[in-house]
């Protein structure tokens, strides 16, 4: 009889505490000075967060009605669905799932207030951040699978598949240790399938699922392990992040495998200028499939479906309509990634030495193919990501028909996780 | 008269208040922060319940029936989850159980003055953090080129290298290794203390019967230590099912999912598909497969006992 | 002395061979710290072949995305809190219910074997749930208490006491002493080893918690350095291994110094857990 008494006083301290914290939620947060706080978080944890907290900075400095307050987690995720944020950055793969979710607005009303016009932005960040019924975010860079290309070990980037076949011969002759380029069993992987769907003109989505089990689809994907296993352009049983990990070895120990040529994300372009300098190359990828497209993910900039209040809605159009201008959205350049704001693009063309890396990938913005847009996308790919591809390029002896078992279950697969997906 | 003293040292009024003030902030502690959380899972894992959306209502059983139906999403993240977590158990209980006591055994034979030394160091990775451990492991067991293939290579027992993060066995023996090596220290000190409480005049006898170190260590050694070792056994099962951090951080469930523990599964279900109401249900259904296995044991050790 | 040595020397060669292989990695991995970023990704030699302190100054002028020493005092703070915190109420409930005779004794005993065999996913979620709506996250709060809800001490500490012989009490109460005092003057100078175990035990894991912290935290500056260094690895995309080795050493050189220290005393506190 003394637990129920106890367990009553517990439980009664608890909804006391749960009930204070829960009725301050009248009018915007606002600053000891008056400022009206506008939060914004995102995942920006590596090498590219400091740029945007440099225009994150300039907004604050740049005036005294309103301050955004940045925070940069790993896990962004799961902290923006379980606390309360008005600006979320969505990756162009997320954000059918979020706006299906309910918890991202429409975003137009707000972009308007700042000025800001679908005409600013190039085709293929429009693509991604227009979703049936409006538009739920601003895009804001596009970071497709860009190439890498060593300048010692080749003269001029590869255009087509051909190119690296030859290329690889080449570098053979030279030492066995010595491959045109890595294929990965897990790490960028999505990147590599879809890029592979987009060469080859295969449409993943199939009404609310991914549909993988398309004949067209293991053809094209059985080229993957022909790379590794047929034509040999690349070392067998590279891991997680093989393709750029292999692209920053030394041959010359006897120990390793290095290879001319990666396939890679543009974040590793700083790792990658540190340690080859001048004899980094920087293109757009080759044609591997039957045409030329490029693939990859995007960044936009969301509201979240919490705010309503007006004043804080003024507070983010003002801070969009300050990042979004060249002379501060070309930070973000600088930090490595391809803004799609066509002002801004204009200023990395102007200066491509300078922006290397950005105005490369800015190239491929033209032949870019964007996410397929299904509910909980991440989730529908997530066995061909962690499954299929490692088994399609680690093992020797993987048939079409093995691959196309694999691609028939992870339809299956795709197809109970787009059931989830909340009645409209 | 000692009798009637004992019976009011511990049973008087007053005594009866203090028992309870001393007990309460234990207790209190233990329903706010364990029991009233258990009792909010279970009524979670019975309703349909959305991380983005929230509470869509009593579903009854619905979860436990879908976690359980062969061929849904979740029975597949379950089984998988749970078969991969029950295989690490079986492989590394024994070693982690087995090596320390080889080590302790080290120790308790070492001259003395060397002792604290040996101790130290083998105990001393215990105090490394789960992460950190993983960052090193990672790069040493690196496929192209890591220091482990190399040192490997460079003295003849492999010629090609091995893909020690990416296939099978040895994506589980990277995992295996890292967890003797980091979590070993803890069991090995229990294990020197048992053995130091091991009476020497029970040595001197067996020396006298010219007993050798093996039947030595079955007929003096082992009666001693047995109980510690049955502790020793029980908290690495519960350890070894907790299977996360290490997985998590150098395999990343690689290769091909086979390294997903079934903490990592969950958490897949609650943060990755939003599912909480399913997530909790698999929680529910693995503690209670852990409580079967850990009465089990307790049943075993005490039988034994006997 | 010296026959003795030379009876053992194929255990002590045993013994140091084990000894190397233990310590590899940290050596390792403090070498690679010294690595610049090209090296420390293309060379698998252990030493540098051009020594840098690079990564040590980059780690120390990037404090504002890797706040490694405020991540260090969270640590501090919050294994020294739960530690004390969690060994003073466990000896204080097992005391009362090995002793006292405290009403509800058996059943706040089975409570503490059941809990003993259900694992931490199980309250994980609501309990991060509660928290979030008591408003109470990123604060030190969950940091610390829900760590007093384990029931191992009081299993620990009650098995001790119930083996534990009665007369010193006995003698003290019959010197007129009260309950508090007898508390504070026999039974904890005799409880001292088993409550140091479990400080140990306690420190080890509220130290190595990697997801409860990670659902809980949300600043940058509320983070254990268990996960921020988890951060640094899993980073967004790239990881400088050199960097990372860099601040792996500065995360482990203070743990394994407070491991020295308290090791003279783990060593003797570890027997008599009343596990026997």
């Amino acid at each position: 009889m003394k637990f129920t008494k106890f367990l009553a006083l517990v439980v009664s301290v608890f909804l006391l505490l749960a009930g204070c914290s829960n009725g301050s939620s009248s009018g915007p947060e606002k600053t000891e000075d008056g400022k009206i706080k506008i939060s914004f978080i995102n995942g920006f944890t590596g090498g590219d967060g400091a740029y945007m907290k440099k225009i994150t900075k300039a907004f604050n400095a740049s005036q005294d009605k309103y301050v955004v307050t940045e925070l940069q987690e790993k896990d962004h995720y799961t902290k923006f669905k379980s606390g309360n944020y008005d600006l979320v950055v969505i990756h162009g793969n997320n954000l059918e799932t979020y706006k299906q979710d309910g918890l991202i607005q429409d975003i137009g009303p707000v972009i308007e207030k700042a000025g800001i016009k679908e005409s600013d932005f190039h085709q293929a960040g429009l693509d991604i951040a227009k979703l049936e019924g409006g538009m739920y975010a601003v895009p804001l860079d596009i970071h497709p699978l860009t190439m890498f290309y060593n300048k010692d070990l080749i003269a001029e980037a590869p255009k087509t598949y051909e190119d690296l076949k030859s290329l690889n011969t080449k570098l053979q002759a030279q030492s066995e240790d010595l491959y045109a380029l890595g294929v990965p069993s897990s790490g960028l992987v999505e990147f590599y399938m879809l890029m592979i769907a987009a060469q080859n003109g295969v449409d993943l989505k199939d009404g609310e699922k991914l549909n993988f089990a398309q004949d067209k689809y293991a053809d094209a994907l059985m080229q993957f392990h022909d790379m590794v296993w047929e034509d040999k352009v690349s070392p067998p049983k590279l891991g997680l992040d093989g393709e750029f990990q292999t692209f920053m070895k030394e041959a010359k120990e006897g120990k390793a495998y290095q290879t001319a040529v990666a396939l890679t994300g543009p974040w590793f372009y700083g790792a990658a200028k540190e340690k080859y300098a001048d004899k980094l190359g920087v293109a757009p990828i080759p044609q591997i499939g039957s045409e030329l497209a490029s693939y990859g993910n995007a960044h936009t900039i969301a509201l979240s479906a919490k705010v309503e209040d007006e004043k804080v809605k003024e507070g983010i159009a003002e801070y969009l309509k300050f990042m979004f201008t060249p002379e501060n959205l070309i930070n973000w350049a600088d930090g490595g990634q391809a803004p799609v704001h066509l002002a801004t693009l204009e200023k990395i063309e102007a200066e491509q030495e300078k922006y290397q890396i950005a105005y490369q990938n800015s190239k491929q913005f033209e032949n870019y193919v964007s996410p397929p847009q299904v509910y909980q996308f991440g989730e529908q790919i997530r066995y061909m990501n962690e499954t299929v591809f490692s088994k399609l390029v680690t093992t020797e002896n993987f048939t079409k028909k093995d691959l196309m078992k694999e691609l028939e279950k992870a339809t299956k697969l795709a197809e109970q996780v787009a059931a989830t997906a909340p009645k409209k | 008269m000692f009798f009637r003293m004992e019976v009011k040292m511990y049973k008087g009024a007053s005594h009866k208040i203090w028992s309870i003030l001393m007990v309460s902030p234990f207790v209190v502690f233990f329903l706010l922060f364990w029991a009233l959380p258990l009792g909010l899972g279970v009524w979670i894992s019975l309703h349909n319940w959305n991380v983005s959306s929230g509470n869509l209502g009593f579903v009854s059983l619905e979860n436990y029936k879908s976690i359980l139906t062969p061929g849904t999403l979740y029975y597949d993240l379950f089984m998988k989850g749970l078969k991969n977590t029950l295989y690490f158990v079986v492989i590394s209980v024994p070693p982690l159980v087995l090596i320390s006591l080889g080590l302790a055994l080290v120790i308790d034979n070492l001259p003395k003055r060397f002792k604290p030394i040996y101790r130290t160091i083998f105990f001393i990775s215990y105090s490394i953090s789960v992460t950190a451990v993983s960052a090193i492991f990672l790069w040493l067991f690196n496929g192209n080129g890591g220091y482990f293939n190399n040192v490997l290579e460079s003295i003849g027992i492999i010629r090609e290298p091995i893909n020690w993060l990416g296939e099978q066995p040895y994506a589980w023996l990277t995992i295996l290794i890292t967890t003797v090596w980091w979590t070993i220290g803890f069991n090995m000190m229990l294990f020197i203390n048992a053995l130091d409480e091991v009476d020497v005049a029970l040595y001197e006898a067996a020396d006298l019967d010219g007993a050798g170190a093996f039947s030595k260590f079955i007929s003096v050694t082992w009666p001693q230590i047995r109980n510690v070792a049955f502790f020793i056994i029980i908290m690495t099962v519960i350890a070894s099912f907790n299977l996360y951090g290490q997985t998590k951080l150098i395999t990343g469930g690689g290769p091909e999912q086979s390294t997903n523990s079934l903490i990592m599964n969950i958490q897949t279900s609650v943060f990755g598909m939003n599912q909480l109401g399913i997530g909790s249900a698999m929680a529910i259904i693995m503690g209670l497969i852990m409580m079967v296995i850990i009465v089990f044991q307790y049943w075993l050790s005490y039988r034994n006992k006997e | 002395m010296k026959k003795s040595t030379r009876k053992s020397l194929p255990i002590l060669i045993v013994a140091t061979i084990i000894a190397f292989l233990f310590l590899l990695p940290l050596v390792w991995m403090v070498f690679t710290s010294f690595k610049t970023l090209s090296e420390s990704m293309a060379s698998s030699s252990i030493l540098p072949s051009a020594w840098t302190m690079e990564n040590y100054l980059s780690v120390f002028s990037s404090v504002s995305e890797a706040p490694i020493l405020r991540w260090l005092f969270n640590t501090a703070f919050i294994t020294a809190v739960g530690t004390v915190l969690v060994v003073i109420v466990d000896i204080l409930a097992a005391y009362s219910l090995a002793r006292l005779k405290v009403p509800g004794k058996k059943m706040i005993m089975g409570m503490v074997f059941a809990a003993l065999a259900i694992p931490g996913i199980v309250t994980l979620f609501p309990a991060f749930y509660m928290f979030k709506t008591a408003g109470l996250l990123d604060t030190y709060v969950p940091l610390i208490l829900p760590y007093t809800a384990s029931t191992m001490g009081v299993f620990l500490m009650y098995n001790f006491l119930i083996s534990f012989p009665k007369d010193l009490e006995e003698a003290a109460y019959i010197d007129g002493a009260t309950q508090w005092q007898i508390l504070y003057h026999v039974i904890f100078p005799s409880i001292k080893p088993v409550a140091m175990t479990l400080g140990v035990i306690t420190f080890l894991g509220i130290y190595n918690d990697f997801l409860w912290p990670s659902l809980v935290t949300n600043s940058n500056d509320m983070k254990t350095i268990t996960l921020g260094i988890a951060t640094l690895i899993q980073g967004a995309n790239f990881v400088n291994p050199a960097k990372m080795m860099a601040s792996t050493v500065i995360a482990t050189i203070p743990a394994i110094i407070v491991f020295l220290i308290a090791n003279k005393y783990i060593v003797k506190s570890v027997t008599n857990t009343g596990i026997k």
